[in-house]
Order: C-alpha cells, then structure tokens, then sequence
C-alpha cells in the first residue's frame, strides 16, 4: 500500500456483511477509532437488522477552523447529496460523537454495481465529512469562480487541534500543510523525507502532479496567521493547485490525497524506520557471524557460553535455551 | 494525564495461523487474517549492488520494494496469482521466527487494516507462555522504536483465555487453559492469575496437524482434489464438517449403516482451469479430532492423549491449587470448536480421575472415603478469540494503563523492561 484509501476497511467489511445477512437479526455494537483521532461507533438491533446506527466523532478543531452545529461547513449538505435517501441525520447526535446518521439498508439500489459504490462511499464517510469545506473550495477553483473569495485564507481541520490552510490566487490555489511531529527521530526524518519528495517531484514523469515546495519557515502566504498555528518542527509543504487537478473525478482524489498529507508523511516515516531496522537487524546477524569465524577453534567449543553475552542479538539461541 | 488513555488500547493476537486484532471494549475483532506476509523480493536483493540504480529500476517498474508487500487473505491471492511474490509466515508454533516479516505485518495491521495512528493507542499484543523474555524485548524495541506506541503489555495468551470467562461470572483466574491453535497446543495452569511455569506441557498437534491428517485421509481414498487445492479444501472441510465422536468403533458403525446421513459432498472449482468437481467426505468428519484423542493414529512420535496430558499437568502443580484446576479447564483457540469437543474430553478426563480415586481408597482398604473431585471443562461461545476476547476485557479496565510499560519508561531503562509484565488487578 502506497495511498491510504478513503474507505474505512472495518465499516466497509461490516456494511457488506450486513448487506448479505439482511434477513438474519443480529445484535452488533462495535466502535473504533481512525488516525486523526476520527472515533466511529456503529450499532445493530435484534429487532430492526435492516437498521444501522453510525455515529461519528470529528477532531477537535482549532480556534482558526470554525465548525458549525459540530460539523465542518457543507458537511450536511455532502452527506445529504452523497448518500440520498437510505441516510437519515439525526439531530441531536448520540453523546459524544458529531454526526449519527441511520442508513436504511433496505433502501440500498438493487443493482449489484452501484450498491457497492454507494456501501464504499458510505464507508468514506470520513471523506465525505471532513473534506467538505475542502471540496467546496476546490469546486470554484474548478468552475474557476473563485474571484470572490481572493486572497483570503481558509484553515480546514486535519489533526485534532490542527489545520491547513487554503489560499486562493488567480487561477490557482495555495494548499499549505505546517508539518509537527511529537518524537524527536520522526522530526528528522519526516524533514529529509519531505525535502525527497519536492525533490522528487521535480524528476520527470511527475510534471502534471501538482508542484511543491517544502521551507523551514512560513510562507509568505501566512503572513499575518495566529503564531501557534506557525510553529510547525518539521517545516511547512505548500501544493499549487490548478483547475486541471479538480477536474471531473480528479476532484474526489485530490480532497482526499491532501485531507490526509499528514497522515502520508508519518505512515512514510514510520515504514523507512521499519526497513532501516531491517538492514540494522541484518548488519548484526553479518557482524556476529564475522566475530564467530573470527573465534580461534578452541573457543568454539565452548560457543554456547560465549553467545549467552549477545543475549540481544542472537535470538534464536536464547529460546532454545529457555525451552530446554 | 496521556490523551492516549482516553482512546481504546489496540488489541493483537499473533497466532501461528491467524491474527485476531481490534479495539478493547468490543465484543469482537475488527479482523482476523491469516498471520502471512507476501513480499516482492525482486527488487531487494538488488540492493547490494548500486543503490541508485536500483532506485531508478523500481521507479520505472511503478513501485516501491519496501512497501510493495500484503499481509492476510490478500497476501495468499497475491502469491497465488503471481510469482513476484514470496509467502512468508513469520510465526512458527507460537513463536516469532522471521522479525523483519512480522514487523511488516504488524505495520499493515496498524495501518492499512485498523488504520489508526500507533502514537494514539496504548498496546496489548500476546505472546505464548514459552516465549523467551529475548523475544519479547524485540516486540518491545519494534513497538517502541519503529511505532512510537505510549505504552505496551504483553500478555501471555493463555492468562487472557482465562480472563475472557470474567465477564460472565465473577472472575476466576485460577484454572488450566487448554490452548489448541494452529501451529501449537499448551495445557498451562494459572493460579491467581500467574502461570505456574513449571507444570506447563505442551503437545506436538494442533489445528495444522488435523488438517494434514484430514488431506492425508482424502488423499489416500483417491478423492479427486486437484492437488495444488488440497490443504486448503481440507482446511475447510475440517471446520465446516468435522467433529468429535464418543468411540471411533461405533461412529465407524454408524458411518457404514447410514451412508447417506454421514457422508458429505464437497463442491469446487479447479483453480486452473475453472473446472467444477466434487468429493466425498466420510470418515475423516471424526478421525480428523480424533488425533487428540488417538494420537497413535496420526504421529508415531507422539502417543499421549491430551486428556492424559491434563491430568499430567495439574499432578504436576502444587497440591493445595489441583482441585481447583480441575475445577475450571477452560478451552480457547480455533482447534477446540469441533462439535462435543469440551464433553469428550470432560468424560475422558472424569475417567482417569475416578480410576485414581478408586485406586487411592482401595489402598486404604476402604476406610477413607475421599471427597469426589469436581472435573468441569468450560467451553464458551467465543472460544476462537478467546484470547483476544480477554485482551479486549483487560485492557478497558482502568488498572490496564498503569500496568503497561511506557515509552518513557522504555527510554529511560531500555528494551529490558519489556522481559515482564505486572499481573494486574482484574486478572485475580
Ligand atoms: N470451526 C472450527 N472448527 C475446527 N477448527 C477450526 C475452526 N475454526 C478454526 N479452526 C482451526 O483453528 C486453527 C486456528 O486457531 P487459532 O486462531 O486459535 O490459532 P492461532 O492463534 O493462530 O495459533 P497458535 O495459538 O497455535 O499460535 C486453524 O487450524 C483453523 O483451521
Ligand atoms: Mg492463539
């Protein structure tokens, strides 16, 4: 996996299950929790099994990044248009959570094709949510009526307490990411990945990706912005976007590729740690099979003894001798 | 206070075939997936050579070699439906054997199947209870260092089967748990929640064993399973048709007399050429279980039953804890949900343990009457993550928290703080 998808995997996985149990009842009370601190609880009743409770919780959203009645602006109206009828808002939510909605899914459309695109859209909930003020924007940036709106700057939730800002310019739009991480290895990492990646950008192939560019400090364009939402220990990610990257389906995927840049970046670093300790872990293994030749005959023999003091290192030996 | 304590611990039980993860607090796993891993080699062993190159060779190729890898049902399809890909099982018989395939899985789990954050979550994985305390400090540095986990336990899985009866009774941790996966079956005293190490047996059969004696008994009848097919097929006629019968002699008398009630069709397709046949299924349906029983009938190598095995185990625990072992043997993992599993072995156990009895107070010449022993084999609903299931319960308990290691913890004495977890309250 390189992307992340926009579907939850479990709420997808429970929705197909559902779909093909319809008639048998099942008691089903489950909740989990998404990078983003994105909470989700789902619920089924023995007497309604056609019935399907979802509530969802949101992050906290900073001051600059206004939410209203508890969800995102346009959230409403993207559920409303997305889902159509088998959906119903209720209001109030259940405690704690930002959005329940009932999905009705003896309402689903029979064809097979279109069922499980709608159960997949359903399942992006998230998307739909949390990437509503984004998709809005990058609609006039498309329809290229974004005049109104120039120079403005808008900030869209992201991470608990966290946003990224929007700032429209003729013809194209700045999309600028601060970029924080919480372990100091991380920091340095995600640093020389995100200098890699504009690098990257820049090699052939790539030229009708947006173009970006990675600096220490804030960009202009956030000049005048709260100082909290400036501090950012691994520099700051600006995409220019142009009316070609929203077109038609592309829209769908540039709000979700960039609702989850950050989210990117960590699973990034986090898996180029993993390998580093692949190679680390193989360095070792070469390392003590070199002092293991390197041992004069007469030691060999007592290998065993010796090998006890790379208890780390050599696993293998130290579970046959707790089994034995 | 940590935000990370007020979000649902990530739960994950790595067995030998199957991986049960989720979030605590829930009834049930979000996934259960087969503990494999298929990875694109073709690109990683270049990598001696010239970095640069290799690079630009896998740009070219549109993919990245250490991330181009699966895990679970996608890892099987991948491998069976291309050659790029090796299958690797990073755990063999409950124990971690290959670390930079478990690792990788375990990224996979995090994100791509419950796709959260690992900083956000406390963990609780699981471990057998004959894992070496090295093999344990290498979760501990993967979790910490590679996933920046807040905190981390690691259970042993047989305590957490205990712990999964917690709910619907008072709890009890005291018992044996019969622990029957894939790749290895322990019978473990517990009291008061602490394993006592010394009495713990272990047996050479399982779930993997039966499966193989089942596709041995198809095989040697000329069933026409094409051959490529045929662990699987016998994977799946063992859970779906197997079960446990109370004496081979007669079920082999029932099979003959009632052909048509006890013999099975099975359907497939040829993966090959899509072709659709059938079989039969017929005495495996009981002799597959019956290896726990009968093990003569499947290993020469191995040949004590495992109510046997029971019973050796809990003479082996200290006297004042044995009657209440017997009391409570609790059964988990996916190998004991055959059919009447739990009242074979009850009777047989009950057997072994009233002829001692007899023997004892004949000895006395039959002055003393000793008080019966109460044998009782629990068998719940949710034996197949039982594991998982206790996890679950343990780890929403408020005391769970304070009982995990945390990162800094971790930071400050290093990986060798990972060698022991505390018992905590709500295990006893
Ligand atoms: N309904 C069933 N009836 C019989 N066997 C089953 C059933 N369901 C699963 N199994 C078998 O149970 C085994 C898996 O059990 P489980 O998930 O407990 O093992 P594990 O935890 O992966 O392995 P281990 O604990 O040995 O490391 C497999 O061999 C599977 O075929
Ligand atoms: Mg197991």
């Amino acid at each position: 996996m390189i992307l992340l998808q926009s579907h939850s995997r479990f709420l997808l996985q429970t929705l197909l299950n559902r779909v093909q149990n319809l008639e048998k009842g099942v008691e089903f009370d489950n909740h989990w929790v998404e990078f983003d601190d994105v909470r989700y609880h789902i619920q089924v009743s023995l007497k309604n099994p056609h019935i399907l409770l979802l509530s969802v919780s949101l992050p906290t959203p900073p001051p600059e990044a206004i939410f209203f009645g508890g969800l995102p602006s346009g959230a409403i109206e993207a559920i409303k248009a997305a889902y159509g009828v088998i959906v119903q808002i209720l209001d109030p939510p259940r405690d704690g959570f930002n959005l329940t909605l009932k999905l009705n899914l003896s309402k689903l459309p029979p064809d097979e094709g279109y069922k499980h695109a709608l159960l997949v859209k359903i399942a992006s909930i998230r998307e739909t949510v949390l990437g509503a003020p984004l998709r809005v924007i990058l609609k006039q940036l498309a329809a290229r009526t974004a005049a109104s709106n120039m120079d403005r700057r808008f900030a869209i939730v992201h991470r608990p307490n966290e946003s990224f800002f929007l700032v429209p310019q003729v013809g194209k739009m700045m999309v600028m990411f601060p970029m924080r991480f919480k372990d100091s290895i991380d920091i340095v990492l995600a640093t020389s990945f995100l200098q890699e990646f504009v690098e990257a950008r820049r090699t052939a192939g790539l030229n009708n990706a947006p173009s970006c560019m990675w600096s220490p400090s804030p960009p202009l364009e956030l000049k005048g912005a709260p100082a909290e939402t400036l501090s950012a220990n691994a520099g700051f990610v600006t995409f220019v976007i142009y009316p070609r990257h929203v077109e038609g389906k592309k829209l769908d995927r540039t709000v979700w590729s960039l609702s989850t840049f950050h989210t990117y970046v960590s699973y990034h670093v986090k898996c180029s740690e993993g390998f580093m300790h692949t190679r680390m872990r193989r360095r070792v293994e070469s390392l003590i099979q070199a002092l293991d030749r390197a041992k004069p005959e007469l030691e060999k023999s007592k290998k065993t003894v010796l090998s006890r003091s790379f208890k780390r290192m050599s696993l293998k030996e130290g579970r046959i001798n707790s089994d034995s | 206070m940590d935000p990370a304590t007020s979000r649902p611990a990530v739960v994950i039980d790595n067995g030998t075939g199957y991986t049960k993860m989720g979030f605590a607090g829930n009834v049930e796993p979000c996934f259960i997936a087969p503990t494999v891993v298929a990875i694109n080699e073709s690109f990683l062993n270049q990598s001696r050579t010239s970095s640069k190159a290799n690079w630009q060779a896998q740009h070219s190729a549109g993919v990245m070699a250490d991330l181009d890898f699966f895990i679970g049902d996608e890892a099987l399809a991948r491998s069976r439906s291309s050659s790029t890909y090796n299958l690797s099982y990073p755990i063999r018989n409950g124990q971690v054997d290959n670390w930079d395939a478990m690792e990788r899985f375990w990224q996979q789990c995090i994100f791509n199947y419950l796709r959260c954050d690992p900083e956000d979550h406390y963990f609780l994985l699981t471990e057998s209870p004959l894992t070496a305390p090295e093999s344990r400090e290498y979760t501990g540095e993967i979790m910490f260092e590679t996933f920046n986990v807040p905190g981390l336990y690691i259970a042993v899985n047989s305590v957490l089967a205990l712990a999964a009866g917690y709910t619907t009774s008072k709890c009890e941790m005291t018992g044996v748990v019969v622990d029957v996966g894939d790749g290895a079956t322990h019978v473990v005293p517990v009291a008061d929640g602490y394993v006592i190490g010394s009495s713990i047996k272990s047996i050479p059969i399982a779930g993997k064993d039966v499966t193989l004696f089942v596709q041995q008994l198809m095989r040697e009848r000329g069933e026409n399973v094409p051959p490529e097919d045929s662990f699987e097929v016998a994977r799946k006629v063992k859970e779906t048709y197997c079960y446990t019968c109370s004496d081979i002699v007669k079920e082999f008398n029932k099979h003959d007399k009632e052909p048509a009630k006890y013999i099975k069709q099975w359907r497939g397709i040829k993966p090959k050429t899509g072709a659709p046949y059938s079989c039969d299924i017929g005495y495996e349906r009981f002799l597959g279980p019956e290896v726990f029983f009968s093990p003569e009938i499947y290993s020469s190598k191995f040949n004590t039953p495992l109510p046997e095995v029971i019973d050796k185990c809990i003479q082996s625990a200290p006297i004042d804890t044995r009657r209440a072992l017997y009391k409570n043997i609790v059964l988990s993992g996916g190998s004991t949900m055959f059919k009447d599993f739990h009242r074979r072995l009850q009777r047989d156990l009950k057997k072994i343990v009233d002829a001692r009895v007899l023997a004892s107070e004949a000895r006395l010449g039959g002055e003393v009457k000793s008080q019966p022993v109460e044998v009782n084999v629990v068998s719940h609903p949710i034996q197949r993550f039982a594991v998982w299931f206790g996890g679950s319960v343990l780890a929403s308990t408020p005391e769970f928290f304070a009982a995990c290691h945390t990162k800094a913890e971790y930071e400050e004495y290093g990986a060798g703080i990972c060698r022991t977890n505390p018992v905590f309250k709500g295990m006893y």
